[in-house]
């Protein structure tokens, strides 16, 4: 660029936290001189809004064509700042942000003058690179009013339902042949004591009456292609029929597996072993009273985090260590259900501790007050179970009574048994989402964005991110659903153009940019004859690894050149004169 | 305004919802009580499991909330009531609060607070450090804007009738800016000189300290700062106003309330011209008030305070007609001609020489008219401070004998109390029960009185019961010379044919504008108040200041108030909010013995030392919180504090409204047994986040009784949850995952402590949470599983925890902690229950949160349609839980929306 610059910096006193350490007048004569920077101010606070209307009457009248503010992080103002540069009709993108808090007075406190120093150089690095930019424009994308739902739980038939009722088209993928997934198959739920499978025939009678949704069952994603807002999507169903679906969104919505305790574990396998799920279906099912292989149960002994909780030290491959958070209550719950059934049954609960969080402490409460006994058990020493003479037998510490070994006789033994995360392993690979280390999907953020994936447009729901409760995996359906309304409703998103851009002079397509993409934003182009590799820009998430691979450097990050950080490291290695 | 959603509630579960529905394209309207957004999560350190920091998670959510263009804030602000209009959509009327603040102008720069004088409990640091009453809530606030906290107007200034700002000038003077008091004073009152001396200080008597140790010595404190002011400037810094006006005013009259008028008006501008009959100025100040209470060179000083502004003060000239000052050119007259005469007792004998009225006596005494009364009787007759003050004066010039003769009893003399004390210390003889019947002479000069005793009889109008007099009880009195008290009448007397007079001789004028029935001219002090007290007549002549201004400049009298002030702040709040509040006594007031002080005419009263002047101002409890110094008026660089800032009430409309009005802490008070409030080493867990967080209020995470570094520290679970003792059965879900953390970041902060955390279950239930409570368990903490039942001090604010061993079964046991954190749940806010008009009631759960009426597959939704609870209203919950639930309310109610809209 032959053109002089014109640039405007401030810098901002931020009250005291900038200026009680680095001395922001030095900081602004020391650059004021420079022939590029026509303004250079001290403020008191940048981000306040008459210094933002200051900095408008100031680009306006002198035509900046670059603004560097020296204040806080950009994680704080970076938004504050672009807009104040829109406002003024300059370029969002020649405006730098230089952190003198965070990274220089608040770091700094005992030394204002090296802090003073440090901040002269900060800032003329903000300008080396502001000289360096080009106005940029974000990439917008057109979105499809349409959602695709993965799984037809409660969850994601929920999800369905409130995606329709806010007027966007619906897909309902799900691999079985019904609907309903774990609340199907289940009677009265905690803590409401509302049937699950009622619950669920409510809900696809809904979904049923609702046009603007559509339903697949014994049908799973093969494929899935495009970006967000605008996602093209193979489906197969099971005669081995596939569809393609355009969607601009996706919530994945496929629930939990139900711990399958191994053989052996707490007696797993032995007669009258059984685990959560399979006995609440006998608690419902029952009918005046509760029998087991035609004999009348008279005592139930319950062990806690069976499959949840795991101990790293011991002999269990891949432990679970978390906590599968539905169970204590579930099992309490269960428990008084079966004292309406048959009030005569004493229940032995064997727990670690007692997880009835919330409102859920009354379930708890009531369990105990119909002939549930509750004894603890340390994490070191585990309950044993054996068979004598065709009856069940549970030997455990009681850590509530000092230790002391107890040894239960029982005709029924309840694992409680903890969720673990759907075996999904194809459905995981074609939408390139991450799974945590307790193998249930990971969000970007539990608090800044809980059902958002890393992938633009993929949202997780229910207990595919992790233990949930029944309201709690609606209450995140729903939550999703917000999301995923936000990014259709406006019918585009705008996405930051800071992505990779390929000098198709200098590539000469060797393909080692494809292969280091994690979101498979390269594509091979024929340009002028020659094969070159080619950004796919809703894809490409400027993660800049493509760039140290490409052999040729002929990838940069638009916004980021290798040009304006060299600049930059330039001015921060110099002395200060 | 038309709003889609209006949000209850700014906290992280509110700006949830607010956000997404602002990204759906939705208008949202956000309602915070707060001056700031954020609730309480910004407020906190780090947060479980990830160990985030709580404001960089929070501040950019505050900052995309407030610049978001479909999201629209207003903090400060409180909703009145929601009503369901018929077509579904919602109608709420807001009361937006005054925080005394533009926040247009104001540009967040702190310079306010540093020059606020009074400092207040820190509510967003939990009572552990002051903040000002100007203030920016806390560094990250959103908006970043300074608040005044005004809980109305503290009673000291409330009652004076001359407006002075006493808890203003008190708070300046304890933050030692003497100066800037004075001027403070002069805003409102130019005479501090001889008020500081002679006001009979109604403030002290409406303090809140008076129901403590006793009053904050108000009068005394103005004492130390006039003085030091004065001393330093013998004259006034300014000179006369530039802005010079061609209007001309009269004052007749240069007391007080003459002098006051002259001051407020003479800084406007105008040419203003003070009559005075007698020969010097100053009035009462001057003629009645005794030396020894008032020198009379702070009267000087005083009254250069008004002719500075180039007022002139012609003395010797008697005014009687207003149309003759019209004819001079004037164009308005204020009347503050006082009550220099005193009613006739039409007694026989009562023109003898020897029997002199009280005013006649006062100026002569006070002018050395007469100056010495050595081996002479004096009877004074009456029982009010004018009857003091003669009394006083003629022991001071030598009178053997001195008699106040009063006809009722001394509970029922109107003087104060602690002058007819003095009196009586200084040789006074107090007759009660008594009244003259005649004076009789020889030779023209009198002799005797003759005195009739009196008893008490039913009580008259006043309340007090009538004196009758006793048959046959006369009796005679040697004496020298009579001076008459019963009480002073107004100087109205030449004025009877130009004006309407009352029939107790005052200016018969509209009480609020002081006019009299003819325009231009206004009365104003004793004259129209009868005799009161130089601090009301001061008010009465601001006040005919205030409507001579109007007058003059053309604009109207009618529907204007001249003196708006803030109601008085409720003394039994302010004894309530201040938590404990130290013992502070008086200073007393050291003077010389009696038999010491009559032989002189020299001032009784000392002034204060600056250190006793700054420790009595420290004594105030700041009951309005703000002090009304104006120092942030003042130092504000943006001219953005304005004190007549009025609240605003606003309706709005809206198709859905979510409540996010979240949860309250458990108040650790409530478990007396755990000694909060007691032992200073009892803290919540909030007041601990408070000293781990990178904003913390000290340096470093200190216990505070001692300011030591704790290394044994305790969590107390379950304080205030899982416990039918004080009512809440049910578990708040998040603290033993924040006492966890807490205790990670104690580990990091101090590496040497032990921590110890009691608990019942630990319900480590989340994503990640178990790993978490894993990983302390690693780092160290130990956890005993058992409740506390009681927390005892014992050596150097250590604390002893009962509690039962269960896993060790050693049953009931004792440890020593330096450091006590009570882990305290989570309680519903109840407020959100009353939002609404009982036609649509919000329903609560049986445990008074917000209740989802079908949580399973419809959370958030409640008992109103369109109505949505988000967040910790319903339940106590997590952030992370939190913050989907808000989500899950953006989805139901811009699907109500939807569907509303569909159906219009």
């Amino acid at each position: 660029m032959s053109d002089k610059r014109r640039i405007g910096v401030y810098t901002c006193h931020c009250g005291g936290n900038i200026s009680d350490y680095v001395d922001v007048e030095q900081v602004r004569d020391a650059v004021k001189d420079d022939e590029e920077v026509i303004i250079s101010k001290n403020v008191m606070f940048a981000c306040s809004d008459a210094t933002q209307q200051e900095m408008i009457e100031d680009i306006e009248r002198e035509k900046l064509d670059g603004l560097v503010v020296a204040s806080c992080s950009p994680t704080l103002h970076l938004q504050t700042f672009k807009a104040v540069a829109q406002r003024a009709n300059l370029n969002p993108y020649q405006y730098t942000q230089v952190n003198l808090r965070e990274q220089c007075s608040w770091t700094h406190r005992s030394n204002i003058e090296k802090a003073t120093e440090k901040g002269v150089k900060l800032v003329k690095a903000g300008i080396a690179r502001t000289r360096l930019t080009e106005p940029l424009t974000n990439i917008r994308i057109e979105t499809k009013p349409k959602t695709l739902v993965i799984g037809a739980g409660v969850a994601g038939l929920r999800a369905a339902l409130a995606l329709a009722d806010l007027g966007l088209a619906v897909f309902i993928v799900e691999k079985e042949s019904e609907v309903g997934g774990w609340t199907r198959k289940w009677g009265k739920m905690f803590p409401n004591n509302r049937s699950g499978n009622d619950t669920i025939k409510y809900l696809l009678d809904q979904v049923k009456q609702r046009e603007n949704i559509t339903l697949f069952t014994d049908t799973e994603l093969i494929e899935k292609g495009g970006n967000v807002g605008d996602f093209s999507i193979k489906i197969r169903m099971k005669e081995g029929e596939t569809v393609s679906l355009d969607v601009g969104a996706i919530i994945v919505a496929t629930g939990f597996d139900s711990y399958e305790p191994f053989d052996g574990e707490y007696g797993y396998g032995l007669s009258g072993v059984v685990t959560l799920p399979q006995f609440k279906e006998m608690v419902d099912k029952s009918n005046g009273s509760l029998n087991f292989n035609g004999h009348l149960i008279k005592n139930i002994a319950y062990i806690y985090c069976v499959g949840s909780r795991q101990s790293e030290d011991g002999d269990i491959e891949n432990p679970n260590l978390y906590c599968s958070r539905y169970c204590c209550s579930a099992a309490v719950h269960t428990a008084s259900c079966v004292a309406e059934v048959d009030s005569d049954i004493n229940q032995y609960h064997l727990y670690r501790d007692m997880r009835t969080y919330g409102k859920y402490e009354t379930l708890f409460k009531n369990a105990g007050e119909k002939k549930s006994l509750f004894i603890r058990f340390d994490d070191e020493s585990l309950p044993e179970v054996e068979e004598s003479n065709g009856a069940l037998i549970v030997r455990v510490n009681d850590a509530l009574d000092g230790g002391e070994e107890i040894e239960i006789g029982v005709d029924l033994i309840v694992l409680v048994t903890g969720m673990t995360p759907r075996e999904n392993d194809n459905l995981t690979n074609v939408l390139k989402i991450p799974v945590g280390l307790d193998g249930f999907y990971n969000e970007i953020h539990p608090k800044l964005r809980p059902v958002e994936t890393v992938v633009d447009g993929v949202f997780i729901a229910g207990v595919s991110q992790g233990p949930k409760t029944l309201a709690e995996s609606v209450t995140s359906s729903l939550s999703a659903v917000s999301k995923s309304a936000a990014l259709l409703m406006k019918g585009y998103v705008d996405l930051e153009p800071f992505i990779a851009e390929v000098n198709t002079d200098k590539c000469t397509w060797c393909g080692e940019c494809e292969k280091s993409c994690p979101y498979g934003a390269v594509e091979k182009v024929i340009c002028d004859t020659k094969e070159v590799a080619a950004i796919i820009p809703a894809l490409c998430k400027g993660g800049g690894v493509c760039i140290p691979d490409c052999p040729e450097n002929a990838i940069e990050i638009k916004g980021y050149t290798d040009q304006q950080i060299k600049s930059m490291i330039d001015v921060l290695a110099k002395e200060v004169a | 305004m038309n709003y889609d959603v209006l949000i209850v509630g700014g906290g992280i579960a509110g700006m949830e919802s607010a956000l997404t529905l602002g990204d759906m394209g939705l208008k949202a309207l956000l309602i915070e009580k707060e001056p700031s957004i954020g609730g309480k999560m910004v407020l906190l350190s780090k947060v479980f499991p990830t160990l985030d920091c709580a404001s960089c998670i929070s501040t950019p959510k505050m900052a995309s909330t407030i610049h978001h263009p479909n999201v629209t804030i207003m903090t400060s602000s409180e909703i009145r009531k929601i009503a369901k209009n018929g077509d579904g959509a919602f109608k709420a009327l807001i009361n937006r609060k005054s925080t005394y603040v533009d926040n247009n102008a104001c540009t967040g720069c702190g310079e306010c607070e540093a020059a606020c004088t009074v400092a207040l409990p820190d509510r967003f640091n939990f009572g552990m450090v002051a903040h000002r009453a100007a203030y920016i809530p806390f560094p990250q606030a959103v908006p970043k804007k300074a608040v005044i906290n005004r809980q109305g107007q503290s009673p000291c200034s409330n009652v004076c009738p001359a407006g002075v700002k006493a808890h203003g000038y008190v708070s300046l003077v304890r933050s030692g800016r003497y100066d800037e008091a004075f001027h403070l004073h002069m805003e409102d009152a130019p005479l501090p000189g001889s008020l500081s001396r002679a006001c009979y200080a109604p403030c002290e008597n409406a303090c809140t300290r008076s129901d403590l140790e006793g009053s904050v010595d108000i009068r005394r404190i103005k004492r130390f700062m006039v003085d030091h002011y004065y001393s330093a400037h013998s004259e006034p810094e300014y000179g006369t106003p530039e802005k010079l006006s061609d209007k001309r005013i009269a004052i007749v009259g240069s007391g007080p309330a003459g002098l006051s008028a002259a001051y407020h008006l003479g800084r406007k501008g105008y040419h203003i011209k003070i009559f005075e009959r007698e020969e010097q100025a100053g009035g009462m100040l001057r003629y009645a008030i005794p030396a020894y209470r008032l020198p009379k060179d702070i009267v000087d000083r005083d009254i250069k305070n008004i002719t500075a502004l180039g007022v002139e003060i012609e003395t010797n000239t008697n005014i009687t007609s207003v149309a003759s000052l019209k004819e001079q050119g004037f164009d308005t007259v204020f009347l503050a001609v006082g009550t220099y005469e005193t009613w006739k007792m039409n007694l026989p004998g009562e023109d003898l020489d020897g029997v002199m009225d009280c005013m006649g006596f006062l100026s002569k005494a006070n002018t050395g008219k007469i100056s010495d009364l050595s081996g002479k009787t004096v009877v004074v007759v009456g029982g009010g401070n004018s009857a003091i003050d003669p009394a006083r004066l003629a022991l001071r010039m030598g009178a053997e004998k001195v008699i106040i003769l009063y006809r009722r009893t001394r509970k029922e003399m109107p003087a104060h109390e602690w002058e007819i004390q003095a009196a009586i210390d200084e040789g006074a003889d107090l007759m009660i029960l008594k009244t003259p019947r005649r004076f009789i002479g020889s030779n023209g000069r009198l002799v005797k009185v003759e005195v009739l005793r009196m008893e008490l009889g039913e009580p008259d109008d006043s309340g007090r019961r009538r004196p009758v007099p006793v048959k046959g009880s006369e009796h005679s009195i040697d004496v020298d010379l009579a001076v008459l008290a019963i009480g002073l009448r107004p100087s109205t007397d030449s004025f009877t044919d130009q004006l309407k007079i009352n029939r107790n001789e005052t200016f018969r004028v509209n009480p609020e504008t002081l006019e009299t029935n003819i325009p231009s001219v206004f009365a104003g002090g004793d004259g129209v108040t009868g005799p009161a007290m130089i601090v009301d007549a001061i008010g009465q002549g601001k006040r005919a200041a205030f409507y001579i201004n109007r007058y003059l400049q053309g604009e109207s009298l009618d529907n204007i108030e001249f003196d708006s002030r803030l109601s008085i702040a409720d003394k039994y709040d302010v004894l309530s909010n201040r938590g404990a509040i130290s013992k502070r006594m008086q200073i007393v007031a050291v003077e010389p013995p009696p038999s010491q002080r009559v032989k002189t005419s020299e001032e009784v009263e000392k002034c204060m030392t600056e250190e006793e002047a700054r420790y009595s101002a420290n004594r105030c409890l700041d009951c309005g919180n703000c002090s009304e110094c104006g120092e942030c008026i003042k130092a504000c660089p943006a001219d953005a504090v304005h004190f007549d800032m009025q609240p605003e009430e606003i309706e709005i409309e809206a198709d859905s409204v979510i409540v996010s009005t979240g949860f309250k802490l458990f108040d650790a008070h409530l478990k007396t047994n755990y000694g909060y409030g007691k032992y200073p080493n009892v803290v919540t867990a909030m007041q601990m986040d408070r000293l781990v967080s990178p904003t913390k209020p000290f340096n470093r995470t200190l216990r505070p009784s001692d300011g030591k570094a704790p290394d044994n520290i305790a969590f107390v679970l379950c304080t205030g949850s899982r416990d039918c003792t004080i009512d809440n059965p049910i578990c708040s879900r998040v603290c033993c995952m924040y006492s966890i953390k807490q205790a990670e970041l104690i580990m990091g902060a101090l590496p040497l402590a032990d921590i110890t955390i009691y608990y019942i279950d630990i319900r480590a239930f989340g994503k990640g949470y178990e790993e978490f409570y894993k990983q302390a368990k690693e780092m160290g903490v130990y956890f005993v599983k058992g409740r506390v039942a009681k927390i005892e001090l014992v050596e150097d604010g250590n604390l002893s925890v009962f509690y039962e061993d269960i896993d060790g079964g050693s049953g009931p046991q004792q440890m020593e902690h330096d450091l006590v954190v009570l882990s305290v749940g989570l309680l519903p806010n109840m407020d959100a229950l009353h939002l609404f008009n009982n036609g649509d009631r919000l329903e609560a759960d049986a445990y008074s949160y917000v209740k989802e009426i079908n949580e399973d597959i419809d959370p958030t939704r409640t008992s109103i349609d369109g109505v949505f609870a988000a967040g910790t209203t319903s339940a106590a919950r997590d952030i992370p839980d939190s913050i989907l639930h808000a989500g899950a309310a953006a989805a139901q109610a811009a699907g109500y929306i939807h569907q509303l809209k569909a159906s219009r």
